[in-house]
């Protein structure tokens, strides 16, 4: 998907409006012809609903949710958690990643360790955390903010170490001092790096959260769906499904794709041909 | 403007593939007078590199000391406008703001330095990239930009290391012209590397020829000034010290 997208950034006009379109179509049609299938397949197989819904009851459920507000409440607070542990974790990372990435001391120090907790990052955090915070707040933001931060500290690092050692030297001889160098060579160097840094991690961040909303809290996506389960409400639990892609879907492919490829071809990295 | 010494630097480091102390740079002595254009010319690995970082202030210096007027270097500083091979334009700003740079770390608000900047771009016929970014631009206007960019924070000595090696011939011999021409306009103090001859003859008041760390001769370049290729590539004077040179960097 996204080796088509690059490309339109460079056509203008009626044309790349035209590509947007049937990019989205070629997107949606297969998501449409699954939606499609779905009620016929219920009701050839006539499918229980204790197995798995049909369009009509998860379409009632969301009625029903929207009504009594819990929906939108499961919503807000799944994305407000996301969007609390990840600022914290990018406050963090980014200036321990600069900081690792201009001592190459520390960097080589540091370097597989953060390697090492980029890749476990998530779900993997859930038991130690619950046992460290309790259920609740605190563990859930710990999961997030651990999904984060390993990565987006690991990227700035790289990113910060791949800056030429001559645009730093370029900065010295017109007379950058260390915080103009932070500010004006080493962050906007840093910068294509940690946008990649922050949409990985918060695809992290994403399922981890859901997983560990279903254990440690009592509001949220993820508890929406482990509840509903008890009560063999498949209706809602297809519902809670179809609600975390879709969020994901938008805020990576409306907000962070776009926001690391204007970066990254900004800082022409990607060179126009 | 002042003048540039450098007396008796030497460079050693040691070397991980060889295993040994390795001499760069061996007890070069150099005043460059205030306004005078200096080449030196060398094969590679001769230490001309290396010299223009020690006085660049990107690499210390193991032995001796590097004057600016009579103060002496310590790392990197705006009395020394640096012009790199590979440009080392921050591809994040555009024209203006690389060429603005300087005088924004010196503080300057930002319509006072983009009027600067405008300037000095016009000086190299850049008034139209003003706004563009450099990965938009040919390798020789992104050298423009990178001399422009040293040009326009009034240092005191100029550095240029190798500086138009990496564009194509046609427009290396355009820039040359260009640079002898705002030269001759604002009599920098000039130190330039290269280790293209007919470029040093071209160029500069004075040739230096280094060979494995050590200076091999001086040689001054009497050719009058303006210098253009057309009329200077005929001049018997030329010929004869482009091929003094170069029988010195080949014996080298």
């Amino acid at each position: 998907m996204s080796d088509h997208v690059e490309p339109i950034a460079f056509i203008a006009g009626p044309k790349r409006v035209w590509l947007y379109v049937r990019q989205a179509a070629a997107f949606i049609a297969p998501l449409v012809l699954l939606l499609l299938a779905w009620p016929a397949i219920v009701t050839i197989f006539d499918v229980s609903p204790r197995v798995f819904p049909g369009v009509q009851a998860v379409l009632g459920a969301a009625a029903d949710g929207l009504r009594d507000g819990t929906l939108l409440a499961h919503v807000a607070t799944s994305l407000g958690r996301v969007a609390l542990g990840t600022v914290l974790a990018v406050a963090a990372a980014v200036p321990l990643g600069v900081a690792m990435g201009v001592n190459s001391g520390v960097s080589a120090l540091l370097t597989p360790l953060f390697r090492f907790f980029s890749v476990l990052a998530g779900i993997a955090w859930i038991p130690i955390a619950t046992l460290w915070f309790g259920y609740g707040f605190g563990a859930i933001t710990f999961v997030i903010f651990n999904a984060v931060f390993f990565i987006v500290a690991y990227n700035t690092l790289l990113g910060v170490s791949a800056i030429p050692p001559r645009l730093r030297h370029a900065a010295a001889s017109l007379g950058a001092g260390r915080v103009a160098m932070l500010t004006e060579v080493l962050l906007p160097g840093a910068l294509p790096n940690i946008v990649t840094g922050v949409r990985t991690g918060l695809g992290f961040a994403w399922r981890g959260l859901i997983a560990a909303e279903m254990i440690a809290t009592d509001v949220g996506l993820g508890y929406m769906l482990f509840v509903a389960r008890d009560f063999y409400r498949t209706e809602v639990i297809v519902l809670g499904m179809i609600i975390i892609g879709i969020i994901w879907l938008f805020i990576d492919r409306l907000l962070l794709a776009p926001l690391e490829r204007a970066t990254i071809e900004r800082w022409g990295l990607v060179q126009r041909t | 403007m002042k003048g540039l010494t450098l007396r008796n630097l030497h460079k050693t480091y040691f070397d991980l593939n060889m295993g040994s102390r390795v001499t760069a740079v061996q007890d070069v002595s150099l005043h460059i007078r205030e306004g005078e254009f200096v080449a030196v010319v060398g094969p590679s690995g001769c230490g001309k590199s290396t010299i223009l970082n020690m006085v660049a202030g990107f690499l210390p210096a193991t032995k001796g000391e590097v004057l600016v007027g009579d103060r002496p270097v310590k790392g990197p500083g705006p009395d020394r406008g640096v012009v790199f091979q590979n440009f080392a334009l921050f591809p994040w700003k555009t024209v203006i703001d690389n060429v603005g740079f300087g005088l924004k770390m010196r503080g300057i608000p930002k319509p006072e330095r983009d009027r600067i900047a405008r300037e000095f771009l016009a000086l190299a016929g850049l008034t139209n990239a003003a706004d563009r970014y450099p990965n938009e631009l040919s390798g020789g206007m992104q050298q423009r930009v990178g001399v422009v960019r040293a040009l326009a924070n009034e240092p005191d000595v100029l550095l240029m290391d190798e500086p138009f090696a990496s564009v194509d011939a046609q427009t290396r011999m355009t820039l040359q012209e260009e640079l002898t021409r705002i030269w001759q306009e604002r009599r920098h103090t000039v130190l330039f590397i290269t280790h293209d001859v007919g470029e040093a003859v071209f160029l500069a008041d004075r040739v230096i020829v280094l060979s494995k760390g050590q200076v091999l001769r001086e040689i001054d370049i009497p050719i009058s000034r303006p210098r253009a290729w057309d009329t200077v590539s005929e001049q018997d004077d030329f010929k004869r010290l482009s091929s003094e040179v170069l029988q010195m960097v080949r014996s080298a």
